[in-house]
């Protein structure tokens, strides 16, 4: 998997994803790691800060769907 | 030489080349973007390693590449963190309004589209990019303070950042901006909410505080107080130990101090004893000699003084007894004699007394008798003299009273006729005290001529009945006798009255 691909990499939740709140992963990407906005694959899902997940979906510049492992 | 020249031809092209390839090369720094613009840099290439197409513009991280001069245009984009102030006065979800100081902190995106949103907006503008994003945030910070009330924003750190995210992830997405970090530095609050949020906290704390502090002082008092007692006690206790050996000390030293004097006295009452014994020995030793050189001498002369008295006193005595003896018994002799003639002579006197006695008794024996015999004939007439003055005397009382009560009778029969009586009587008398007045007078002259005359005689007559009238009523007085009323007398002695008279 090239560095540059988003979907399919590991993350870690920094920001409360839960429904009606823009949460925040921090995804290793281009030899660093930088932090996306994240939303929940599951809309009701409600994934606690701490949590590893997994990039489901990438949107382009800095959002991201994720889902816990 | 022609060897040399083309070795410095070489180098120079060398050099040449070298400095071409220099000035077509060109490096991305890490903290950088190249953004290379022009001939050929419109292929629709995902480059791994940092390069995009499809952008009319090929951005170049990381790494170097050439650039053809004058085709092609480098221009480079920082990525550095930057930081924007945030001065806004906002209203909280509660309506407190607030003074928030804060700082954000944003970069440009690492990824080629946050490049290349970024270089289309801020490429020529870069310095201004921190005016741009504090006027965008500005109106993001006070939609988020406008959706926390106080407490959280003092104390939800989390929910500050959800909602930075949630009201400025787009937008700053938009601009090809991360924000890495919104931070409040300072809240200006001038209804002194904060200030009153902590208020019952800090009296809470500064209460037990004080409780703390005032208990550990009472216990830091009481342990205090407890060891001064105890202080107190044992000093008590040390001083009375310390008195009571002073006072064994005192009386040790007193009783050795009063040793010395006492010994010295002891040694001087010894002294004084045997200066004593010496005295009466001295004493007895004057006794001694007084006693033999002048009590036995005075003895001796006292003896023989005594002695020639006693023998003169005797003489004398046997002188004076021989004498009286001598003048006892001329006394005696001549009382003899005295005592004979006195017996002698009382004998003739009692002789001659006896006979004159007996003729004195003799004579007042006649005389007695003759007397007696005057003094019975005497007394015999005297009695019968009283007896007859007597009988006469009561005869002459009865015969008056007889009279005095039958005048009594009479008078109570008829009054004015005993007083009249008795006025005759006495009228003689009577007339001559009122004549008396007129016996003096020599000429007797009445002014008014003889009618004159008759009235002088006529109140002398008035006054003449006048006076019968007194008269009878003093002689009525005391026995109950009346004057007559013969005033009807005229009698010529009536008295004048003095207005009338005229010597």
């Amino acid at each position: 998997m090239a560095d540059h691909e988003m979907v399919g990499k590991i993350g870690r939740v920094t920001g409360n994803i839960k429904p009606g709140a823009l949460g925040e992963v921090m995804v290793p990407v281009r030899g660093g790691t930088e932090a996306f906005n994240a939303y929940a694959a599951e809309g009701e899902d409600v994934i606690p800060t701490g949590t590893r997940v997994v990039v489901v979906e990438y949107y382009p510049p800095r959002t991201v769907v994720v889902t816990k492992m | 030489m022609e060897l040399g020249v083309i070795a410095l031809v070489v180098l120079g092209i060398v050099v040449v080349l070298v400095l071409v390839f220099k000035s077509m090369w060109r490096v991305a720094e890490p903290n950088e973007a190249l953004i290379i613009s022009g001939l050929h840099q419109e292929k629709p290439v995902e480059g791994d390693g940092g390069t995009s197409g499809m952008l009319g513009f090929k951005i170049v991280t990381g790494k170097g590449t050439l650039v053809l001069p004058g085709v092609q245009t480098v221009r480079r984009l920082s990525l550095d963190l930057r930081e924007a102030d945030l001065a806004i006065d906002c209203v909280t979800h509660q309506g407190i309004p607030l003074g928030i100081r804060g700082v954000v902190i944003y970069k440009v995106g690492d990824d080629f589209a946050s490049i290349a949103n970024a270089a289309r907006r801020f490429l020529d503008q870069q310095d201004k990019m921190d005016q741009r994003v504090h006027n965008v945030f500005s109106g993001h910070l006070r939609a988020i303070v406008g959706n926390m009330t106080v407490e959280e924003m003092i104390r939800d750190r989390e929910k500050l950042t959800s909602l930075t995210r949630s009201s400025s992830g787009s937008e700053m997405e938009k601009l090809g901006l991360i924000v890495d970090s919104l931070q409040v530095q300072e809240i200006d609050d001038p209804t002194g909410y904060i200030t009153n949020l902590g208020r019952p906290h800090a009296a809470a704390i500064e209460r037990d505080a004080r409780i703390a502090q005032a208990n550990a002082e009472q216990s830091a008092t009481e342990a205090e107080q407890s060891a001064e007692a105890n202080k107190a006690l044992a000093r008590r206790d040390s001083s009375i130990k310390q008195a009571g050996f002073q006072a064994e000390i005192d009386r040790a030293s007193a009783t050795a101090r009063q040793a010395g004097p006492l010994s010295e006295a002891a040694a001087k009452q010894e002294v004084v004893v045997q200066e004593t014994k010496v005295a009466e020995l001295e004493g007895q030793r004057e006794e001694q000699r007084l006693q033999v050189s002048v009590r036995k001498p005075a003895d001796a002369k006292a003896y023989e003084q005594t002695t020639l008295a006693k023998a003169d006193r005797d003489a004398r005595v046997s002188a004076a007894e021989a004498q009286a003896q001598e003048v006892e018994l001329q006394a005696g002799a001549n009382a003899q004699r005295v005592k004979l003639e006195a017996g002698a002579e009382a004998d003739r006197v009692k002789l001659a007394a006896g006979a004159e006695a007996e003729h004195v008794r003799v004579e007042a024996g006649a005389r007695a008798e003759a007397v007696r015999a005057i003094g019975d004939a005497e007394a015999a007439s005297t009695l019968a003299r009283g007896t007859a003055t007597a009988e006469a005397a009561r005869a002459k009382a009865m015969a008056e009273a007889a009279g005095i009560e039958a005048r009594a009778k009479a008078l109570a029969e008829n009054q004015d006729a005993v007083i009249g009586q008795q006025l005759a009587e006495n009228w003689p008398a009577i007339v001559e005290a009122a004549a008396k007045p007129f016996g003096n007078i020599d000429q007797m002259i009445v002014l008014n001529g003889a009618q004159g005359l008759s009235e002088a005689l006529a109140q002398a007559l008035s006054q003449g009945v006048a006076g019968l009238q007194l008269a009878r009523s003093i002689l009525s007085g005391p026995n109950g006798k009346n004057g007559d009323a013969g005033s009807s007398t005229n009698n010529q002695s009536a008295q004048l009255p003095p207005p009338d008279q005229e010597g």
